[in-house]
């Protein structure tokens, strides 16, 4: 049992953990908190079943399935990474300069915006992903799993893995971590920061639709709603983790979907959440720039 | 310049208000509404728009007889996203629209609060599909339903476990609604001590993931699984306990018929059980009720017979009793012996139907079966 859900947890948490890197990597350069991402996990979701829905009908996922799940996923990448970078320009480029409570509203605006877009253009009912998974899997000392968990487990620790080195090793990454430190500098230092913020926005929204494909196909189904919980799970992880630091939202991710599985495997479900947010509390009280956070003085903006 | 612009956009607003309220004042008396709520959007939608196009039906057809008491009936459906703190909203908004009656809601989390609103203002309610029995105990007499209660089928979902399959170790699990709780609670009631409850426990309405509270489930080792909650969750459910490799049957109440709980649950469908209302004689209002509703809004998902009769009934004791007063409806509607889509119902003194009968189904080859027909 305990295996098992350690497995869950991970599978869980591993979804949590790509989905707040896009907070946490906003918050760190815009200290905005993108209400918006959820419903981009949610996109990515939706593009997700369309396009492999789209493959299966031409029948490629017959011939390779593992070939139509990258196709899927890549797609449906570039597809959020792009709906990332427009929500960036149109709901928080113009009010850049703004008071910070202005950006917050506009992004639950565009947040409601879209959830009613997917709702009209979509239907209002549940999506079911085709059923072209069959639930097989290995079996390790009275534990299972499916290699769909396999596939998003290590899926999600490359991606993780190479965003850290994309932040650690490259220009570009060297750019975004200044800009996170001190805007104003990094502009005199000449770098192109609304390059930056794009950047940041493409890669955020991209990983949030991986982690939207990655959860259609495991659980099946989909609806206008979905990013609102995975969204608040999410955010609630990129906190614990210490909101603005990446390793800390990777850290954050994984320990909520642990806890949650061990909370709810061995004390009751009926708490689940209440072990999520419950840990969100205390950490705020005890250490309220989260577990990998740095404490900041009075920050300039 | 910008003052002016927004004042002439003001006053263009205050003009168009204005009317439209004198529209809807003109033409008050000349129709007679009445309302339906339930969960038209979400993941329940497909439900509840059954419920609404069953609804939808019975008033056309009324319309094109020329209406009730010579006036056009208009149909106010409101979405209460299965969500009880919306429903209440969604029950007042549709007093303050001075309906005649409703027909909903569907959940009984959502018709339990929203009956109270009712009640106050004497407008009949008939729900179709709300199967907790505590909704006609509240000591209000404007409650109504079309279909049964959770005390009678969690008798035969107990009866079939212990009886039929035979088995005892079971594990419960509710989704932690008025339904989906009162459902389990009914159901362990009625089972008495011929069970041993193994496990027992509530998931949350909206999760997707039910693995850590399945792997509790698996250890314990029950016989069977029963569910309390909707087909989303159970499907779900379904899924991935046979994903974690256990083998013990899934069993439900009215909330997993449904063919999202086919879509969802896909090949682990096979095999579950679940109690819907029995399958009806045929009648003529039924043969026709499904020849205009298949023609009109294809295959029926669940509650659309039900909330069909319930409309007939709102309509039939409009005309019968002359009268939109809520308190005389009432009386019609308690007295009334109507020959409906789902055979003929009557009422007893708490707006319960005076025959409700319960059976077995289980899914083969991606259909619902009344479980007789499996042996």
């Amino acid at each position: 049992m305990l295996l098992q859900q350690i497995i869950n947890g991970l599978t869980l948490g591993a979804v949590y953990a790509l989905i707040a890197l896009g907070y946490t990597m906003v918050y760190g350069i815009l200290q905005l908190i993108n209400f918006a991402h959820g419903e981009v996990y949610m996109l990515g979701a939706y593009l997700g079943i369309i396009i492999l829905g789209f493959l299966t009908s031409i029948g490629l996922t017959a011939i390779s399935l593992p070939l139509s799940i990258s196709i899927t996923l890549v797609l449906s990448m570039l597809f959020c990474a792009a709906y990332g970078m427009t929500i960036e320009r149109i709901a928080y480029k113009p009010l850049r300069n703004a008071p910070r409570l202005s950006p917050l509203i506009s992004a639950i605006g565009v947040s409601i915006f879209l959830q009613n877009f997917v709702m009209l253009s979509q239907g209002a009912t549940d999506k079911v992903f085709p059923p072209i998974l069959k639930a097989e899997g290995l079996s390790i000392l009275n534990a299972r799993i499916t290699f769909l968990q396999i596939f998003i487990i290590i899926a999600s620790i490359l991606m993780m893995a190479g965003l850290h080195l994309f932040i650690m090793k490259t220009r570009l990454g060297k750019a975004m971590r200044a800009t996170a430190q001190d805007r104003k500098m990094a502009v005199l230092l000449g770098i192109d920061i609304d390059r930056v913020i794009s950047i940041t926005f493409i890669i955020g929204s991209g990983l949030a639709a991986a982690a939207g494909v990655m959860v259609a196909m495991y659980y099946g189904l989909v609806n206008y709603f979905i990013g609102y919980v995975a969204g608040i799970k999410a955010f609630t992880a990129a906190v614990i983790g210490g909101i603005g630091s990446i390793p800390g939202a990777m850290l954050g991710g994984i320990l909520l979907g642990l806890l949650e599985a061990f909370g709810a495997g061995y004390i009751s479900s009926e708490y689940k959440d209440v072990f999520a947010f419950g840990l969100l509390i205390i950490i705020l009280i005890l250490r309220p720039e989260g577990l990998l956070g740095k404490q900041f003085g009075e920050r300039s903006k | 310049m910008k003052r002016t612009i927004l004042l002439i956009l003001f006053s263009l607003f205050t003009i168009h208000y204005l009317l439209f309220t004198d529209i809807g004042c003109a033409k008050k008396e000349d129709v007679i509404k009445i309302g339906t709520a339930g969960p038209f959007t979400g993941d329940q939608a497909r439900i509840g728009n059954d419920m609404k196009n069953g609804v939808e039906l019975a008033v056309s057809e009324w319309n094109a007889k020329g209406g009730v008491l010579g006036k056009k009936i208009v149909l106010l459906s409101e979405d209460d996203r299965h969500d009880p703190k919306e429903a209440v909203a969604v029950a007042n908004k549709l007093v303050s629209l001075d309906v005649v009656g409703v027909i909903g809601h569907l959940n009984s989390s959502c018709t339990k609060p929203a009956s109270r609103i009712y009640n106050e203002k004497s407008v009949p309610m008939i729900t179709p599909a709300s199967t907790n029995p505590e909704i006609t105990k509240q000591g209000y007499n404007n409650v109504f339903r079309t279909c049964g209660r959770d005390d009678q089928q969690g008798t035969e979902l107990s009866k079939f476990v212990v009886d039929v399959l035979k088995k005892k170790k079971i594990a419960i699990l509710n989704d932690k609604t008025t339904y989906g709780q009162g459902l389990a609670e009914e159901f362990k009631k009625s089972a008495n001590n011929k069970i041993e409850v193994v496990v027992s426990e509530g998931v949350t309405q909206g999760d997707q993931d039910f693995k850590p509270v399945l792997t509790k489930i698996k250890s314990a080792n029950p016989e069977v699984i029963f569910f309390g909650g909707m087909h989303t969750e159970g499907g779900l459910i379904i899924k991935q306990a046979k994903e974690l490799g256990i083998k013990a049957p899934v069993i439900g109440g009215d909330g997993l018929y449904g063919s999202t709980f086919l879509e969802v649950a896909g090949p682990a469908a096979e095999g579950a059980y679940m109690a819907f209302f029995t399958p009806t004689a045929e009648t003529e209002v039924g043969r026709n009720f499904v020849k205009s509703y298949t023609a009109k809004y294809g295959e029926i998902e669940t509650y659309a017979p039900y909330a069909y009769d319930a409309t007939n009934i709102l309509l039939k004791a409009i005309a019968e009793s002359k009268t939109t007063d809520g308190k005389k409806l009432i009386d019609a509607i308690r007295k009334m012996k109507y020959e409906g889509a789902v055979g003929t119902i009557e009422y007893d003194e708490n707006g319960d139907i005076k025959k409700a009968g319960y059976t077995i189904y289980t899914v083969k080859d991606k259909k619902f079966i009344t479980y007789d027909k499996v042996k």
